[in-house]
Parts: C-alpha cells; sequence; structure tokens
C-alpha cells in the first residue's frame, strides 16, 4: 500500500521502528486481595427487603436441608442448565392457590403474581475433597405486582437455616475434579440482576417450554414435567407439535447435534446478557439458540468495548480456529476482566470449553 | 553527516520516551460489606455520603433501578474508591437502569474493567470526579474512565480522567450528551464519542493521549450517531505510544492525533487549539479505510486494528459528512509524525516535514457527486480555518494518486 520513494527517509523509519520496539510491560504483579469471611446470620436490618429465614416461607416440611416440598411447591429441571462452578440445582416453583402459568412460545413461561421460583445450589458429597456434601445458598425469584425480585439466603454449617444475606458472601470449597480451592461467591442481590435482567427488568432465564420439556420424577414415577404441570391444572395444555421440541442437553450428545448443543450451551450460558433484550446489547452479540444470523452471533465480528478481554484476538468467532477467536478465549479465562460470564464463575468449565472447542473447529 | 546523527537521535530521544506513572499513596480501610448494602437499600431522591478515607472493594458497586439518587464524597483525592485487585466483576461503579444520578466529588481507581460504566439510564451527572488506574500506564489497564452508554441526557464535567487503555472518556450508544470542562490524559482516546446522537464536547483539556478527542460510528450496533459539536477545547500533545490491547477500535488510531472523525455525519469543529499533535490536527476517515487497514494487518502484525465486516450491517453508513471545521487554531512544532504506524509513515514520504493540520482519507460514497457535478451535500467536508493552515485528502483508495494539498474540495458551506 506504501511505497518508498526516498531512502533516507526509509533509513529513518528503520531506525525508529527499531528503536522504538514496545516494552510491553508484564506488570501484573498485583495478587486478588483477602476476601474477608463474612459471618453467617440473622441481619435484621434486611427485615425491609424480605424474609430474613429461609424457613420462614414454608417450602419446606421436616428437616430443611432435606428440601421435601410441601403442597404448592412443585420441583422442576431444565434440559441445560447454567454452568456455576459445577454446583448442583435442586429447583421448585411455588404457585399462588388456584393460579396458573401461562404459556409463552420461544421466551420463558408467563407466572402468576405470587410465584416463588426456588434454586438451592449444593454440593454431593462426592463432589468434595472432604466429602461432606452441603447446601451452600438458595436463591429465590419472587413475582412481585410490578416486576420481580431476586433474593439470596446463605446456609449455615449446621444446614439448619438459610440466611437473608444482600451484600454477597465468599466461602472456600475444595472439589474433588479441580486442584485449587475455589472462592465459591454467593452474589449480591444486585448482581443477580446482572443475569437475570430482560428491557430494564429482573426475569427468570430457564423455565422456557422447551427447557422444561424433560421426564422429572413426581411421587416416584416418571412423568414429562410440561404433562404434570398440565394434568395439575397448574398450567395449559402444550401443543403437541411443541412437545416434539426439546432443548438440547449440551452434556448429552444423544440429545442434539454438535451445533445444537453448542448454540444451546451458548443460549444458556451467555444469551441472558447477549441478546437484543439482554444487559449486554450495547456489544451487538446476540448468542440466543434461534439467532441465524452468524455476524450478530460472532462470526467475523470485531469486539466493541471489549477492552483486554479481546486478548489481542481480532474476532468473537473465528470459524475453524477456537484459539483465534475471543469467545473461546473469554470462556477460559478467570479474570474478572477478561472472563466471560464476568460473574458467578471462579472455575472455568472444562466440558463447556471442550464443546465450543469442538463446534468452532467444525465451522466453516 | 554528524549533524543528520545529532538530528536522529534527538528524534529518538523525544519520540521513544517511557510511559507515564502515577503511583498515589494509599492506606485502605475496609467497608465493602455496608457499601454494598447502602447501594442497595438506599431509596429514591436519598444521598448516599462518602467520608474521607481510602476505601478498598473486591466486587462492583452496583445502583439499580433507582431514581433521583446522588452519590457523594468529601471531593477527589479526598474520598478515594479503589477496586485494586478486584475479585468479581469488570466494572467498578456501575448504574444500570436508573434515573437522575448524580455522582461527584470523589475518585475511582483500578477497576478490573471500567471504572465507572453507566448504562441503560435517563439522566446521569458524573461531576467532579477522578478515574485512574494506577502505577505506569499500560496496556493491562481497564478500557474505560467514565463510560455511560445506552443512556440519554449525559453530563460529564469538571472530571479528570487517566491511564484507560481506551478511552478517558467515552459516550457510546447515547443521545443529549454534555461533556464539558474536564481534563483528559495519558489515556489511548482523551475522550471519545461512538454511535451518539446529539453531543456537544467543549471546554475541555485534552493532552498527552494517543489522540484527543474522536468521534466515531461503528458498524452492527444498537443505534447510530450524528450531531456532534466540538469547541473550545485544549487538545496538545496528544503523542503517547498508542497502548490499546489488540482488537479495539482505538488501537488503530496513530499516536499524535489531536482529532480524529470517523464515518459520522453532522459533525461541526470550532474554536478549539489544536496544538503539537505530531501526526495530525484533525483527521477526517471512512470506515472503508479502517475496513483496509484491517485487512492489510493480517500480513502485518504491528497493526492493532480489528474491524467488522461493516457490509453485513445494511444500514450503516461507513462515509463521513457533512462536516465542517471552521475558526480553529493549529500549530505543530514537530516536523515528524509518529512512526510506529502506518499513518505516520505514510505522511513523511508524502508530505516530508510540511505535514498538513487537516487530513481527509478522500474515499467517496458512489453518490458523493451529483448528476450536475456538485458535490452530495450529505457528503459535504467542509473548512474554513487560517489560510495558513495546510490541507489534504488523501485518495486512500486509489494508491493516494489522486493525494492533494489544499484541495479546492474543502472550500464550501454547510449548515449544522
Amino acid at each position: 500500500m506504501f511505497r518508498s520513494d526516498k531512502s533516507l527517509l526509509l533509513l529513518i523509519i528503520l531506525i525508529f521502528t527499531f528503536s522504538c520496539q514496545k516494552k510491553r510491560s508484564e506488570e501484573n504483579t498485583i495478587l486478588p486481595q483477602e476476601v474477608p469471611i463474612a459471618t453467617i446470620g440473622e441481619n435484621p436490618i434486611y427485615a425491609k427487603i424480605g424474609l430474613t429465614k429461609l424457613s420462614e416461607y414454608g417450602f419446606f416440611e421436616g428437616n430443611l436441608a432435606e428440601l421435601n416440598p410441601t403442597e404448592n411447591v412443585i420441583p422442576y429441571e431444565l434440559n441445560s442448565p447454567l454452568f456455576s462452578d459445577y454446583a448442583k440445582k435442586q429447583r421448585f416453583i411455588q404457585l399462588p392457590v388456584d393460579s396458573k402459568i401461562e404459556l409463552v412460545y420461544d421466551e420463558v413461561v408467563q407466572f402468576p403474581v405470587g410465584t416463588i421460583l426456588i434454586k438451592n445450589f449444593y454440593y454431593d458429597d462426592d463432589q468434595l475433597k472432604a466429602g461432606n456434601g452441603r447446601i451452600i445458598e438458595t436463591r429465590l425469584l419472587i413475582r412481585e405486582e410490578k416486576e420481580w425480585k431476586a433474593l439470596p439466603y446463605i446456609w449455615n454449617e449446621e444446614q439448619t437455616e438459610a440466611y437473608l444475606e444482600i451484600a454477597g458472601f465468599t466461602t472456600a470449597i475444595a472439589l474433588n475434579n479441580l486442584e485449587n480451592m475455589i472462592q465459591y461467591s454467593v452474589p449480591t442481590m444486585l448482581e443477580c440482576k446482572s443475569c437475570h435482567e430482560k428491557n430494564g427488568k429482573i426475569e427468570p432465564i430457564g423455565p422456557t417450554l422447551i427447557q422444561l420439556n424433560r421426564d422429572n420424577l413426581y411421587d416416584g414415577k416418571e412423568m414429562n414435567q410440561l404433562a404434570f404441570l398440565h394434568s395439575k391444572d397448574w398450567m395449559g395444555k402444550v401443543p403437541d407439535s411443541l412437545i416434539v421440541n426439546k432443548f438440547p442437553d449440551y452434556d448429552d450428545p444423544e440429545s442434539g447435534t454438535l451445533d445444537e448443543r453448542a448454540r444451546a450451551y451458548l443460549d444458556v450460558n451467555c444469551a441472558h446478557c447477549h441478546r437484543p433484550e439482554g444487559p449486554a446489547k450495547n456489544s451487538g452479540l446476540n448468542l440466543r439458540y434461534n439467532n441465524e444470523d452468524l455476524f450478530s452471533l460472532g462470526v467475523h465480528k470485531a469486539p466493541v468495548a471489549a477492552g483486554k478481554g479481546s486478548g489481542g484476538l481480532s474476532y468473537d468467532i473465528v470459524p475453524g480456529k477456537p484459539e483465534e477467536s475471543i469467545l473461546f478465549y473469554r470462556m477460559g479465562s478467570i479474570d474478572p476482566a477478561i472472563m466471560m460470564p464476568e460473574i458467578g464463575k471462579k472455575t472455568t468449565h472444562q466440558e463447556g470449553i471442550d464443546l465450543i472447542k469442538e463446534w468452532i473447529v467444525s465451522l466453516e | 553527516m554528524r549533524i543528520l546523527i545529532t538530528f536522529l537521535a534527538t528524534l529518538l530521544f523525544y519520540s521513544c520516551s517511557k510511559m507515564p506513572e502515577y503511583n498515589p499513596e494509599r492506606n485502605f480501610e475496609n467497608i465493602e460489606k455496608q457499601m454494598i448494602a447502602e447501594f442497595i437499600m438506599v431509596e429514591d431522591s436519598q444521598v448516599i455520603n462518602l467520608d474521607e478515607g481510602h476505601y478498598l472493594f473486591s466486587k462492583s458497586l452496583i445502583l439499580e433501578g433507582k431514581n433521583n439518587v446522588t452519590i457523594r464524597g468529601k471531593g477527589i483525592d479526598k474520598t478515594i474508591i479503589s477496586f485494586r485487585g478486584q475479585a468479581e466483576g469488570a466494572e467498578g461503579i456501575r448504574i444500570a437502569n436508573c434515573g437522575n444520578i448524580t455522582l461527584e466529588n470523589f475518585t475511582v481507581e483500578d477497576a478490573a474493567g471500567d471504572n465507572i460504566k453507566v448504562t441503560d439510564t435517563d439522566g446521569i451527572t458524573l461531576r467532579n470526579i477522578k478515574t485512574a488506574w494506577t502505577g505506569t500506564v499500560k496496556q493491562e489497564n481497564g478500557a474505560y474512565g467514565l463510560y455511560p452508554v445506552l443512556s440519554k441526557r449525559v453530563l460529564v464535567e469538571n472530571c479528570e480522567v487517566l491511564g484507560a487503555s481506551d478511552a478517558g472518556i467515552y459516550v457510546g450508544q447515547s443521545e443529549d450528551v454534555i461533556i464539558r470542562n474536564n481534563k483528559v490524559y495519558w489515556n489511548v482516546a482523551g475522550i471519545e464519542s461512538e454511535n451518539s446522537e446529539n453531543v456537544e464536547v467543549y471546554g475541555n483539556e485534552a493532552y498527552e493521549n494517543t489522540g484527543g478527542i474522536l468521534v466515531f460510528d461503528l458498524p452492527g450496533l444498537t443505534r447510530y450517531g450524528q450531531n456532534i459539536k466540538v469547541h473550545d477545547n485544549m487538545i496538545y500533545e496528544n503523542n503517547l505510544e498508542n497502548f490499546a490491547p489488540k482488537g479495539n477500535i482505538v488501537g488503530m488510531v496513530p499516536p499524535g492525533t489531536g482529532m480524529l472523525i470517523l464515518a459520522t455525519r453532522n459533525v461541526e469543529i470550532y474554536n478549539n487549539t489544536i496544538k503539537d499533535n505530531r501526526t495530525v490536527g484533525a483527521g477526517i476517515i471512512s470506515y472503508l479505510l479502517v475496513d483496509a487497514m484491517g485487512h492489510q494487518s493480517q500480513t502485518n502484525d504491528s497493526s492493532q486494528i480489528a474491524q467488522s465486516d461493516y457490509r453485513k450491517d445494511v444500514n450503516y453508513d461507513p462515509y463521513p459528512g457533512n462536516i465542517y471545521l471552521h475558526d480553529n487554531v493549529f500549530e505543530n512544532k514537530y516536523t515528524l509524525p509518529t512512526l510506529d504506524n502506518d499513518f505516520g509513515k505514510l505522511f513523511v514520504l508524502k508530505f516530508k516535514t510540511k505535514l498538513p493540520a487537516i487530513i481527509w482519507d478522500g474515499i467517496k460514497h458512489e453518490n458523493f457527486y451529483l448528476d450536475d457535478g456538485s458535490i452530495n451535500p450529505e457528503f459535504k467536508i467542509c473548512v474554513q480555518e487560517n489560510e495558513s493552515i495546510r490541507t489534504a485528502t488523501l485518495d486512500a483508495e486509489n494508491d493516494f494518486e489522486g493525494l492533494e494539498v489544499n484541495p479546492e474540495i474543502f472550500h464550501c458551506n454547510v449548515s449544522i
């Protein structure tokens, strides 16, 4: 593009080029600070925000930690859950008496005012090095008149109670599949909304019809969740044509093609923000399962405000080249300035990374 | 020969200076839990007062869905909110989905990503705030100092911003914006307006950045920008090495840039003093140039450019137009541009030591000329400056064959 016409000038340029080689500083020496360990207990100041103890809601009967649901509390599962540092999740819906879930297609179903979605985060005995499986936290999404409210409850060591804590909490966890301990982090009340946001309002993310379209155990019997909800008159009847559509389980190769499972993974783990109605819409990236536009999906799309999150790479996705794709790079980081998702991740998800790598390699 | 060597040595001395440093003394206290709770529980129309002191946070402070709230410190360099070593969250302070929020009188430092991000908010005032990254100015610093995005009625005034590895003050995808009387230095871009509408930038001092003030319109975003006025600013010595991480659009800004206008419509630039920016006082370019440089960079790794295929955004217009520069003071005591970039190399080859103050890439839309041979008003670039000011069009799409100094094409009138 540029032709030299004077050798002297060329010489000057050469000298400059070699003498001004950038010394990219490697100083990144600041260590993550010690996070003060908060004590777990009841904080009466929080009473103006919500019930300060989980037991006060009466979701469960008997020993609280056994999570035995009461009458109107219904267990449910999703086909593809969000990755949360390998924590397992046990989910319930509490519906107000005589009310019904409205069918919504392509989006989360509509819950009546008064609904509470209950999500318990726990590790099994065999996941933890010490073998002492326990529930870490319970997050509630409460459907109020105007919008949803998100409340995090932290379980005590004795597993007898969980307490409302809006300012966040950190606890060290030693997992069998990881060499190092992780500083598991319960989000602050507002961090909940960092993910649970649509058009500026708090919204549930998981329970779409295709995510709910799977079997679960009810009174010891396997039954399709949608059919069960309908049989109890808690939800309208889903048309048979829709029942065919199941959201793939990204962990289960039987459940879909590589493309389908990878897209399911991106939808569940990224698209709550990276969608046109989500908080990361300014990036122009749309990772929803149903987005068929390759550019907004990230293919050969340059980042907008990634900062050092770009990792020196030029595009979100370079087909065939995961190691040149920003999306892949950011999945593999746990540096808060680089990693994606931005919160709720203290360790990388190796199985997810492998899936996305294989998918990008397969793209043309 | 000896004179030549002395000359070169002097140039090297000045051009290869070290990156600046900012090392304030800090003695931190921890008020994290109270403060996070206070941000959550604050009620509409209340004030959160921050005492004098140095406070260290391990995660973002978030204000969400509030109205008419003020967060007020005891003054710049008195109330220090630091996110050094941040363990969670990408922003320092995050304001989201709010209305009529004021942040004033404190300092924010060392967030992992952006120091203060404001998103989806109608009515935001950032006043008398300093944001910085401490230590040597470097690529690992966060991207933006003050970052209002997707917002309306934005006022940024009397702030001081340094160390951002992208833009110090950056307003993106917003409307009705005033950025005034701020001091920005040691950033890649001092002030940047991106895809924003009705933006007025005045009374600012932008110095020792890579580029002083940028006005960009990029493809593939939620909205486009137009109607920008940049006036009465002091824009000088923006000659800092470009330390943006690769893959960021500001990585293409050559050190020594006073102002750069990219693909934006209705831009008026007047009464500014644009001084001693080594490479160019004011550059006006199209996205086609960015695109071409991106392709070139695939074979030349020294370049830091990335670009999206703008053609995929069918509503995007990659050409600048209706641009009016007038009554600015341009001066440049330097005889050579910065040479660690393609622009500088090109300029020294084409212009020798007589560098133009105002440069347009000269890449023209197919409808640049109307049927009668006159210039389509949509694409006009008009310059009315002192006669001594040198201007140039590059004709970059034709290998610079039509490059012209003081071209007639700039002699025109527009109304903005």
